[in-house]
């Protein structure tokens, strides 16, 4: 069933120097990141974790040369995250499965390879995406639109559209993070097993303390608002990691360590003085809405693209 | 895991969810009574209340004397037909250029809304006799007044279309480097059809009362509404009724024809879905 889905090159490290970076909106500040340091070794399967409003979204941006630093050195595989992004090196996974409605499912996973081919990286073969269709198990529906599948297919052929691309490296923004638990967790076997083929570099933004466990070599937790590193965890766990795995006590042993140290993040955010701590509207929901909000406007690359995606309005009920 | 069926529905309506076959037919036969009711009606009432022709003919004299001369009818329903379709895709292709200019720049939005604004605050029909002093006994000034009549409706829709596009996709787009150009072909443009086929519906009858309107302030000597304003000032009743009702046929007929192929193109959208 499964395909070997070639990169089409050696997956690349991630340097991450003192990063800051922060968001003005009508007059508003938001820091979202502050000397943030961070390196993700090639091949490496990392997820990043943390209190809602702390950055995630922000840094897996920076990383995919969406928005830039304020301050500090970004590098993929040595070089600034825009030549990444010139060169499609990067998969990106948004949360919601983002088709195009008017499109088929296979012309969704044949779109993101045809668009900007100023570097020779063109369309994908037919039998290739037959491929993806079969791992992703959705080849007879390769004819189908998006509003005839359920909202687990969706985000299969976004996974198939990402790894389309034959991409070094994953960016992935909480792409379970819809999905009821029982089809949640099969995505979370079906990424790995797509993924082992690979070896790509992945950065994967979740909320959930078992999904980072699962999948990844390393957990990263963020601190809150401005988001900085708070820990940093190893998961040893043996791959490939089949079912049933949550089940051994080494897996819980991760889940609680992790929790533990979420909770100190937690904690810590509470005692960061000063502007770093904006009241972004009180609760969690609240800063959850200023973070989208600010990386709307922000990851424009001019006012015309901030205009473009219906500014903070649409980006802050996104969530 | 369920697909659901192909949307090949005519008409989304709550009552159109799980019929039975003969609610469909129902459905089906309800424009034709509703027409039948206004005809039968107006011709009931103008037999029984004794009406004179001058004031009211009766539709079956109306369709007697439009069958008597459907050449006259078909001659000038094509002139206004012309005019009114010219200006409509005038209007098209104007407002999807000056739409993406606005998309695309804040200058160019902030720029451009107070000309848009005035057009749409100036009845626009006060313009046909100037257009009439500029260009005279062409066709010209009613493709003007159409096109104007037309204008406001597609530039607001496509723009609200071209802008309001989902914000993952377009930054799954950004992800890969793609250009504007490619953004606007791929996703900007397909976005925005929903929103211009519902102003093309509107705007095939606003082109139409341009063209008429331009023909009516004279610089004509052809066209249903110059036809219309003759028989009105010569108290040729049934000329006018028969004006008045090719008219209204033209646009129902166009009107139809852009439901078609909205039907035909958006099969993808909810608007086109019966759940």
């Amino acid at each position: 069933m499964l395909v070997r889905v070639w990169t089409s090159e050696e997956p690349p490290t991630v340097e991450i120097e003192d990063v800051d970076k922060t968001f003005f909106d009508h007059g508003r500040r938001t820091d979202a990141l502050r000397g943030l340091d961070l390196t993700i070794a090639a091949g490496e399967f990392v997820s990043i974790i943390g209190p809602s409003g702390c950055g995630k979204s922000t840094l897996l941006r920076l990383i995919g040369g969406l928005i830039e630093p304020d301050q500090g050195r970004l590098a993929v595989a040595g070089r600034p995250p825009t030549e990444g992004r010139s060169a499609k090196r990067f998969g990106w996974v948004p949360q919601s499965p983002a088709l195009l409605p008017w499109r088929t499912v296979r012309q969704n996973l044949t779109l993101l390879p045809r668009l900007n081919q100023s570097q020779g990286r063109g369309p994908v073969a037919d039998d290739e995406v037959d491929a993806l269709l079969d791992a992703v198990d959705l080849a007879p529906f390769a004819s189908a639109l998006p509003a005839e599948l359920s909202g687990g297919m969706q985000q299969r052929v976004s996974l198939a559209r990402a790894f389309a691309l034959r991409p070094p490296i994953l960016l992935m923004d909480e792409p379970f993070a819809a999905l009821d638990e029982i089809t949640r967790a099969g995505m979370r076997f079906l990424l790995l097993d797509l993924w082992r083929d690979t070896r790509a570099t992945v950065v994967f933004v979740t909320h959930s303390i078992e999904e980072a466990v699962l999948l990844s070599d390393r957990v990263v937790v963020l601190t809150g608002r401005p988001g900085q590193v708070s820990d940093e965890l190893t998961i040893d766990l043996d791959r490939p990691r089949a079912h049933g795995v949550q089940d051994a006590e080494e897996f819980h042993d991760h889940t609680v360590r992790l929790r533990a140290s979420l909770n100190k993040a937690a904690e810590a955010t509470h005692t960061i003085p000063g502007p770093a701590r904006h009241p972004a509207g009180g609760g969690a929901d609240g800063a959850r809405s200023a973070e989208a909000e600010a990386v709307a406007q922000a990851s424009a690359p001019a006012a015309d693209e901030a205009g473009a995606t219906g500014g903070g309005a649409a980006a802050s009920g996104r969530r | 895991m369920t697909a659901l069926p192909p949307n090949l529905a005519v008409d989304p309506s709550p009552d159109d969810v799980g019929e039975a076959p003969r609610s469909s037919l129902l459905r089906t036969l309800a424009p034709g009574v509703g027409l039948l009711v206004l005809f039968g009606g107006w011709e009931a009432y103008v037999r029984l209340a004794d009406v004179s022709p001058l004031t009211l003919p009766a539709p079956s004299r109306i369709f007697r004397h439009l069958g008597g001369d459907p050449g006259f009818y078909v001659a000038n329903g094509w002139v206004t037909l012309v005019e009114a379709m010219v200006g409509f895709v005038l209007a098209l292709a104007v407002a999807l250029a000056v739409a993406t200019a606005m998309a695309h720049s804040r200058f160019v939005e902030r720029a451009t809304m107070p000309i848009i604004v005035l057009i749409q605050s100036t009845p626009v029909a006060v313009l046909a006799p100037v257009f009439l002093l500029w260009f005279g006994f062409s066709p010209a000034p009613k493709i003007l007044v159409a096109a104007l009549f037309a204008f406001i409706p597609f530039v607001a829709n496509a723009l609200t279309g071209l802008r309001s596009v989902d914000r993952d996709t377009l930054e799954l787009m950004r992800s890969v480097d793609a250009s504007r150009r490619e953004i606007l072909w791929n996703l900007r443009l397909p976005h925005a059809l929903p929103g211009l086929f519902a102003a093309a519906r509107i705007c095939v009858s606003l082109a139409l009362v341009g063209a008429v309107i331009g023909e009516l302030y004279g610089g004509s000597t052809r066209g249903l509404g110059y036809q219309a304003r003759i028989a009105q000032s010569r108290s040729l009743v049934d000329q006018l009724w028969g004006s008045v009702l090719s008219l209204a046929l033209i646009g129902v007929v166009l009107t139809l024809a852009v439901m078609a192929l909205e039907r035909r193109t958006l099969r993808w959208h909810t608007s086109q879905s019966t759940t």
